[in-house]
């Protein structure tokens, strides 16, 4: 029986290669979009999955509801909650702080940078994370030990023996010598740590100082425990309510906790290691997250590109039944039972399969590092896994496939097929049948197509969208820390002096910020009081002329009036005095005016601290597209008595290269501060970050488009180059009548292309709903246009058009004498 | 003359093989002729046929239909003439599966861009004419060969064509239908239609005015019928 099944698939390759050829095509292109997707499915959803006892590990978050604007999650928290936590909970096992840095190691007045983080010594054991060099309890129990990855111990090195070296590092501009004492053996598959490479103590300074380790509303870092038993959980999170209340509250005027009742805007929430790349989505202040619709849109193109592959073998199979059909009749004739002949079509159906199987597998060794150079993601070609999944996706691929054409065949009455003189077509339920699928193939590639198109809209329109300031000629530098007046003012007057500078100017808030401070603020409207919490900024002079934000009311800060002098620290930590400030719309909004123009001269309070508002920007978008432009309040800073804290310089060029400006920049900077990096990056690389995720997974849409259409043209040349072949007789009949080449070719072209003119009424609602709900996850988006609608429409329709006119144009030039002829 | 064949010459040529299907003929029919042409398989009697339905082209000679020469004429001019002048009856009728009878005999029209109340006036006629008006709705697979053949018939002569060209259109049928069909074509001839036959059976090819005879490509004879 193999024999025969054997020797029926190649004798039908033989014969009518061309069919065979693109049905093995299709099928090979299938499976190989599917394994490359499925790996990229399988990648993102393992994420952590190779820490281990990842089961047991959570991240604490922090959510917070506050008035005015979107309740929130951060992923960073306050640091002082650890202690209480270890404390209360004996669940906890192991535990945690995860601060993230950058280091800088220097050679020559060239900086070389290290990802990394401030951690406790425990580190190591509640990630089970095993060092190739060193010895996880004592590598970071001294304060100057350091720990490398394999990778940065080669980049920095060249080699991983490197144990009880001195290396001195260099963070934000801070200088300390450190030993090595362990290098980091490479954790197995994606996960949160991927990007370390530095890992060293927590300074004890920083400890003692810094507000997130000391305050219960102010948040840098990470906190990561390792529980007894995954159970513990649940245990927990029941506990954490009662928790914050136990430990946050205090008095309005204490500054260490939340206030009388945290548990009314705050709570801790548990989120497992496990869940977190999908997670982290809308979460501030964690890595990127990756949008689990998304990654399930891609299984889903990855099997659809299966499935239309599986429908062009059922089609094409279909088709060709007839030429096969006195073939049966024959066997039936000598004797061969319909389940043997079944079982025979069957057979060949799976070899075809797995022959495609082979090719799939090797297109996609092909695919895999190409949908991860477009995606960004580490994923690899996993044989383990391709070869676990491969046999199903034959067997079931060749079973779908050959099933319908198998039972056709078989079912063939031999008497009938030998008395006919033409070959039996399978009536108009099979012509019905194939008709469906190529219909239903083209809706399934144009609504990806159309997917694609507003992806690709969005992405682009998120690069080019208006964020309310100039985004062209702008460079944003380095923090400077330090709070030095002198040196800031220095800083300042350096830049503005380097040939090409427009304009300089400091803010505390910069596009892509990596930190964030909100108040609380008041307003006495004539509707009674509203608060708001409004995002803090302080700015400097040149800040306007860099940005040059839309002023829609009242004015911008002077340096020559006095009273437009913001707070120092002092005024701040007590909450007092009377100042100037600039509002956003969105603040105006939100607080109920109806005008930008109705705002101005109003004042905001918090506690003993007036603002009165003297001007109304346009909003400036700072963050992801994905998230609302919070209400903001600028104080300005004239650098006259109160330095800044840590200020993001801004400066604006003009007529010299970006590269070059950068280049002088650095220059100038490193004769301000040559211990601190200047990092000087153009606004729009900087907002870039914010949404490169869902630009590089767009990418794999376009892949599935191109993939899908592709396999549709497949079938439908097939199935065109097959219909023409059986419709020349008519076509004979129909120019006898008096048809010319014309008119057939348009009898043919439409007839080929009313499948494809129904996907497109198919494809167009279910693309609609589904996009609708994607752009509805961007606060900033395109709009569902049309147009995109029509430009994938009219482009299936190009596409099928030109993939039959080859075929159309060669029946209707047959000439009608020899056409009529042809049975 | 209506039409006018001189030296006409067919050669089918294969990679290795030339076959002459027709060799010099010569042939002039009148209009309202009823003319069957006869001969062995193979003589050049369909291929002749297909010549005067310019549905093939003759490698050498003169075509003239109502003094119109047809050689010189394009695929385009040829598709028009024979929307205009041209009937057809095949041995295997020919009709469309996928339409209807209806259908299949309003097709002759639609290429003329005849409008559309015209021709259902028209197909309506022509079905009346050859007594299968009551299978306008059915498809030809649901009909028996004597109303395919009359289906065919009613397709031929619903445009009022000048000539009529029958290849074999009784040789599927039985000996019923084929009287039946031969009573329609000598009806359309006594009612002005001019028609040439092909045909294997000298009683039929009896019923017709004209008998010709072809042999190895070539008309042998050409004698008129005593009726």
């Amino acid at each position: 029986m193999l024999t025969t099944i054997l020797r029926g698939a190649l004798r039908q390759a033989r014969r009518h290669p061309v069919y065979v050829g693109l049905d093995l095509l299709g099928l090979a292109l299938g499976i190989g979009v599917f394994l490359s997707l499925a790996l990229l499915v399988r990648y993102e959803s393992s994420f952590n999955a190779g820490l281990p006892g990842v089961e047991r590990l959570v991240r604490v978050d922090e959510h917070w509801t506050l008035a005015g604007i979107a309740p929130m999650e951060e992923a960073d928290i306050s640091f002082l909650a650890l202690p209480f936590l270890r404390q209360d909970f004996p669940e906890i096992e192991d535990a945690a702080r995860l601060l993230p840095s950058a280091f800088r190691t220097e050679q020559g007045g060239a900086f070389t940078k290290f990802d990394g983080y401030e951690t406790d010594p425990s580190f190591f054991r509640v990630f089970g994370i095993a060092l190739s060099r060193g010895v996880v309890d004592d590598a970071l129990s001294r304060p100057d030990g350091l720990v490398l990855s394999e990778a940065a111990a080669m980049k920095a090195f060249g080699t991983r023996d490197i144990l009880g070296r001195r290396v001195e590092l260099n963070k934000a501009g801070v200088r300390s010598v450190h030993v090595v004492t362990g290098v980091m053996a490479p954790i197995h598959g994606p996960n949160l740590l991927a990007r370390a490479e530095m890992i060293v103590p927590i300074p004890g300074e920083e400890a003692r100082t810094r507000s997130c380790f000391l305050y219960w509303g102010s948040a840098c870092g990470a906190i990561v425990l390792r529980l007894r038993t995954p159970e513990d959980i649940g245990a927990m999170r029941a506990r954490l309510r009662d928790f914050v209340i136990r430990h946050a509250s205090g008095a309005d005027d204490d500054r260490v906790a939340i206030g009388p009742h945290p548990e009314k805007i705050y709570e801790m929430r548990l989120v497992p290691l496990r869940r977190l790349n999908f997670y982290d989505v809308g979460v501030v202040d964690s890595d990127d997250g990756v949008d689990r619709n998304v990654v399930n849109a891609i299984g889903l193109i990855g099997f659809l590109a299966l499935v239309l592959a599986c429908a062009n073998t059922v089609n094409l199979a279909t088709a060709r039944a007839g030429l096969r059909a006195r073939e049966v009749a024959v066997r039936k004739t000598l004797g061969a039972t319909r389940r043997v002949l079944f079982v025979q079509f069957m057979g060949e159906a799976l070899v075809v399969t797995a022959v495609a199987g082979i090719v799939g597998l090797v297109l996609c060794e092909i695919l895999t590092p190409e949908i991860a150079s477009l995606t960004g993601e580490g994923v690899t070609v996993s044989y383990g896994f391709v070869l676990a999944v491969l046999p199903v996706v034959v067997v079931v691929a060749g079973l779908a496939s050959g099933f319908h054409p198998a039972t056709i065949l078989s079912g063939y009455r031999p008497a009938a097929v030998l008395a006919a003189a033409r070959m039996p077509s399978g009536g108009r339920g099979a012509a019905r049948l194939r008709n469906a699928l190529v219909a239903g193939q083209f809706a399934i590639a144009i609504a990806i197509v159309i997917c694609t198109l507003v992806i690709d809209r969005q992405t682009a329109f998120m690069r080019d969208a208006d964020r309310g300031y100039s985004k062209s000629g702008l460079l944003i530098g380095q923090q400077v820390l330090g709070g030095d007046l002198e040196q800031e003012r220095r800083m300042l007057d350096t830049l503005r002096a380097v040939p090409g500078v427009s304009a300089v100017g400091f803010g505390e808030l910069e596009p892509a910020p990596h930190a964030m401070s909100r108040s609380d603020y008041k307003y006495a409207g004539p509707n009674g009081q509203v608060s708001i919490q409004m995002l803090f900024d302080r700015v400097g002079p040149g800040y306007f002329e860099v940005y040059r934000p839309r002023l829609l009311a009242g004015r911008w800060f002077d340096p020559e009036r006095g009273q437009d002098e913001g707070p120092d620290a002092d005024d701040l930590l007590k909450s007092k005095g009377s100042f100037n400030v600039v509002v956003n719309v969105k603040a105006t909004t939100t607080l109920g005016f109806a005008t930008p123009r109705q705002a101005i001269g109003q004042v905001l309070t918090a506690d003993g601290l007036r603002a009165r508002i003297i001007g109304v920007m346009d909003d400036m978008r700072f963050v992801s597209p994905r998230e609302e432009v919070a209400p903001e309040i600028i104080f300005f800073d004239t650098l006259a008595r109160v330095p800044f804290v840590d200020p993001i310089p801004a400066v604006r060029f003009q007529g010299v290269a970006r590269a070059e400006m950068a280049r002088r920049l650095d220059r100038a900077w490193a004769s301000v501060r040559p211990e601190l990096a200047s990092n000087f990056q153009p606004a729009d690389e900087r907002m870039a970050e914010l949404f490169v995720g869902d630009e590089r997974r767009g990418h794999i849409f376009t892949v599935g488009a191109v993939v899908a259409l592709l396999i549709a043209c497949m079938g439908l040349y097939s199935l065109a180059a097959f219909s023409a072949i059986r419709r020349v007789h008519e076509i004979g009949i129909r120019k006898t009548l008096g048809a010319s080449g014309g008119q057939i070719t348009i009898l043919l072209l439409r007839d080929f292309l009313r499948p494809v003119a129904l996907a497109c009424v198919l494809a167009c609602p279910v693309a609609w709903v589904v996009m609708r709900g994607w752009l509805s996850g961007f606060e900033q988006r395109v709009p569902l246009s049309p147009l995109h609608f029509l430009v994938a429409v009219a482009a299936a329709l190009l596409i099928a058009a030109l993939t039959v006119l080859g075929q159309t144009v060669r029946v209707a030039r047959a000439e009608p004498a020899r056409a009529l002829r042809a049975q | 003359m209506l039409i006018d064949l001189s030296h006409i010459q067919r050669l089918y040529r294969s990679d290795e093989v030339e076959t002459t299907a027709l060799l010099d003929i010569h042939l002039g029919i009148e209009a309202g002729e009823f003319v069957a042409i006869m001969g062995p398989s193979g003589c050049g009697k369909s291929t002749l046929l297909n010549i005067l339905g310019t549905i093939d082209r003759p490698t050498s000679g003169s075509y003239s239909f109502g003094g119109q020469e047809l050689t010189e004429l394009g695929e385009a001019a040829l598709a028009a003439f024979r929307r205009e002048n041209l009937g057809y009856v095949f041995q295997s009728f020919n009709l469309i599966d996928e339409l209807t009878i209806e259908e299949n005999i309003e097709l002759a029209l639609i290429y003329r861009r005849m409008p559309k109340a015209e021709r259902r006036h028209r197909v309506a006629h022509a079905m009346d004419h050859v007594g299968i008006a009551h299978r306008a709705r059915h498809y030809p697979s649901q009909l028996s060969g004597g109303q395919q053949q009359r289906a065919a018939i009613a397709r031929a002569i619903v445009g009022e064509p000048r000539l009529i060209l029958a290849d074999e259109p009784t040789g599927n049928l039985d000996t019923e239908n084929g009287a039946q069909v031969m009573d329609i074509l000598q009806r359309l001839n006594d009612e002005g239609a001019t028609i040439v036959m092909v045909t294997h059976s000298p009683s039929h090819a009896d019923l017709a005015k004209r008998r010709v005879d072809m042999l190895d490509g070539q008309v042998v004879i050409s004698v008129r019928n005593a009726i």
